[in-house]
């Protein structure tokens, strides 16, 4: 019976090729080092999964949003174990992601053929760090609201474009209900779909080219 | 970049392949623990440091230290050093520079060789600047000022009883510890006032949570009642008002059932036969709860404040407030309703002024005062006597008011 099912899947899917394709594909000799960037994908899977069970019960409206979240912390069965894989998974995430790409600029991967493969990653890295500066502003306490302010503040120092940037950021002068609901959005749905989009460019990268060896005395 | 040097690396890399290993099983199974490890490390600071908590937000509240997520302090404590004018240097043009310069590494890199005992430049740059963010880090958590801790209530119990004490501080010395009401006494400016209930079930259906929190953040003026929110002039922040709010519902909304937890959390401890009460434990709640409002920093009360051990012993005019197994100590006299001559022939009324101290209070400060006041649990433990617990089943008064059949 199980054996039907499998030969009607391999017919459609070819467990083979993917297998040949993805898993069984010759490597270098790495080390530990080289696990930082599955474990940044995996702590990217890890938030993705955690902030859709959040988005279930938090509200971005600056009347709700410390109320639904006091709510996720003490009404929702684990709601605070989720929050709290979510809330550290950010700093583990942008931590991991840094070495990662310190790793890879150590060892010199960047170069010939894999300079692409840099340049996406740096990209990611910036993404990271996006998502970590919009999801601050969420818990909408007074650690995130005054953190914005002054970050948004910054933004509006520069010559020319300042008073744009800010009132972009803020959505208005003011952080109001309008820059929580475009830091939730951008937070939720623009930069997860670009890191995802990217993530899925990264890899194709990786797997044209091959894991990059360390370099030897003579490279 | 030649086709020469292409092919060099190309042909490098391919013998490596050959002696190297396979994605799967080799490599994956060093990413999958390391993914692991990660994810039970995760689980242990969600479960063992948790989040701490943070106040709601409070845009008048001036005072408060902003500061970012860790990740960014380099870059707040970087743009210390470009203040006023030349602040969008720091802001904008170093760090546009530098994430260009990281972006587009690999374009303008040529350095061909890969080992770093041939990228001196490139790893000693780098190397700095991570140090250099580092660094601004640390200084950046040393420098910056501690934030004021405000007490934050997480579970609705919590909400509750900080609500209540809230509630018992800044509200009893007018309203009443039950929201009673009646003659205003003792309060400057408002003396002889009535004011009306505010824990009735009129009230209490006709006014929902956001306008009872109006209501103290902006006080009602034309009333008399001053404004407690913070952004009118007052000392309460708007967690503090949600929590008495929050008290206010759960202990006089009929609606509203309060978790029993909050009821056990907010009862002041009853005293068994023989038990001699503490300060620690049994004083300090009743005065918090029927006192403090009066007896505190900036209110007329002839210097007598009750926030501690001590001051309850020995501050005001008319000290000595309290003798060691003395009755006719000043206080003992005014919670039973005698009034007392005080140091300078001024008339001390009768404690608290408005609403008689529950009997089994006025027994409580009696028997401190009796056994020698003292200050902690284990102190009064030490001088309690063990009464000998009756065979036929005596029943503890506490259990007995319950057992009453209703009417």
């Amino acid at each position: 019976m199980f054996k039907k099912i499998y030969a009607w899947l391999d017919e459609r899917v070819g467990f083979d090729g993917l297998y040949k394709n993805l898993l069984d594909r010759p490597e270098p000799h790495g080390n530990w080092w080289n696990t930082l960037g599955s474990a940044s994908l995996f702590l990217f899977i890890m938030q993705g999964a955690t902030g859709i069970f959040l988005t279930v019960y938090y509200t971005p409206s600056p009347d709700h949003a410390y109320d639904s979240i006091q709510y996720i912390m003490n009404g929702v069965a684990f709601g605070w174990l989720i929050r709290g894989i979510h809330h550290w998974g950010a700093s583990l995430m942008v931590l991991i992601v840094f070495i990662h790409m310190l790793r890879t600029f150590f060892s010199a991967s960047y170069k010939y053929p894999r300079e692409l493969t840099w340049i996406v990653g740096s990209l990611l890295f910036l993404l990271t760090l996006g998502m970590g500066f919009t999801g601050y502003l969420l818990p909408f306490n007074q650690r995130a609201y005054w953190a914005t302010v002054v970050a948004t503040e910054i933004g509006g120092v520069v010559p020319g474009i300042g008073d744009f940037i800010l009132k972009a950021l803020r959505g208005g002068t003011d952080v109001s209900a309008l820059t929580l609901s475009r830091f939730f959005s951008a937070h939720i749905w623009m930069l997860p779909a670009a890191l995802a989009g990217l993530i899925g460019v990264h890899l194709y990268l990786i797997m044209r080219h091959g894991e990059s060896a360390y370099p030897d005395q003579d490279d | 970049m030649n086709d020469d040097f292409k092919k060099k690396v190309n042909e490098k890399y391919e013998e490596k392949l050959q002696k190297g290993e396979r994605f799967w099983p080799d490599s994956i199974y060093k990413d999958l623990l390391v993914s692991f490890a990660l994810f039970i490390l995760l689980i242990g600071l969600a479960t063992f440091i948790g989040i701490h908590p943070e106040p709601k937000v409070d845009p008048t509240d001036a005072s408060y230290v902003p500061r970012p997520e860790w990740y960014f302090l380099f870059l707040f404590e970087f743009l210390k050093y470009f203040p006023g004018e030349i602040e969008w240097v720091g802001a904008a043009v170093i760090p546009g520079i530098l994430v260009l310069a990281l972006i587009l590494l690999p374009l303008y890199d040529k350095n061909p060789f890969r080992h770093y005992s041939k990228r001196k430049f490139a790893i000693g740059l780098m190397t700095f600047i991570v140090i250099g963010m580092i660094g601004l880090t640390i200084n950046a958590v040393i420098t910056t000022p501690p934030q004021v801790e405000t007490e934050i209530a997480g579970s609705l119990t919590e909400q509750i009883v900080l609500g209540q004490d809230l509630y018992s501080i800044q509200c009893v010395e007018c309203h009443g510890p039950d929201g009673e009401g009646g003659e205003i006494a003792g309060v400057e400016g408002l003396e002889g006032v009535i004011v009306k209930s505010i824990s009735s079930t009129d009230e209490m259906y006709t006014r929902n949570d956001g306008s009872l929190f109006d209501i103290i953040a902006y006080g009602q003026p034309n009333l008399g009642m001053p404004p407690f929110g913070g952004a009118y002039g007052g000392e309460l922040t708007p967690s503090e008002i949600e929590y008495m709010v929050a008290f206010m519902r759960y202990s006089w909304d009929d609606r509203a059932e309060i978790p029993a937890d909050a009821v056990a959390a907010s009862a002041i401890p009853t005293l068994a036969e023989g038990e001699v009460p503490s300060y620690e434990v049994h004083i300090s709640a009743v005065s918090k709860r029927y006192c403090m409002s009066c007896h505190r920093e900036g209110k007329e009360n002839n210097e007598y404040l009750m926030g501690s051990y001590e001051e309850i012993l020995k501050s005001g005019n008319n000290v000595p407030n309290l003798v060691a197994g003395d009755l006719n100590s000043i206080l003992l006299q005014t919670i039973q309703q005698n009034e007392v001559i005080g140091v300078d022939d001024e008339t001390i009324g009768v404690m608290p002024p408005k609403k008689e101290l529950k009997p089994e209070f006025v027994d409580m400060f009696i028997r401190w005062v009796e056994a020698g006041m003292p200050e902690s649990a284990s102190e009064a433990a030490a001088l309690s006597v063990e009464v000998a617990p009756e065979v036929e089943g005596e029943v503890a008064p506490e259990a007995g008011v319950e057992e009453t059949p209703a009417p």
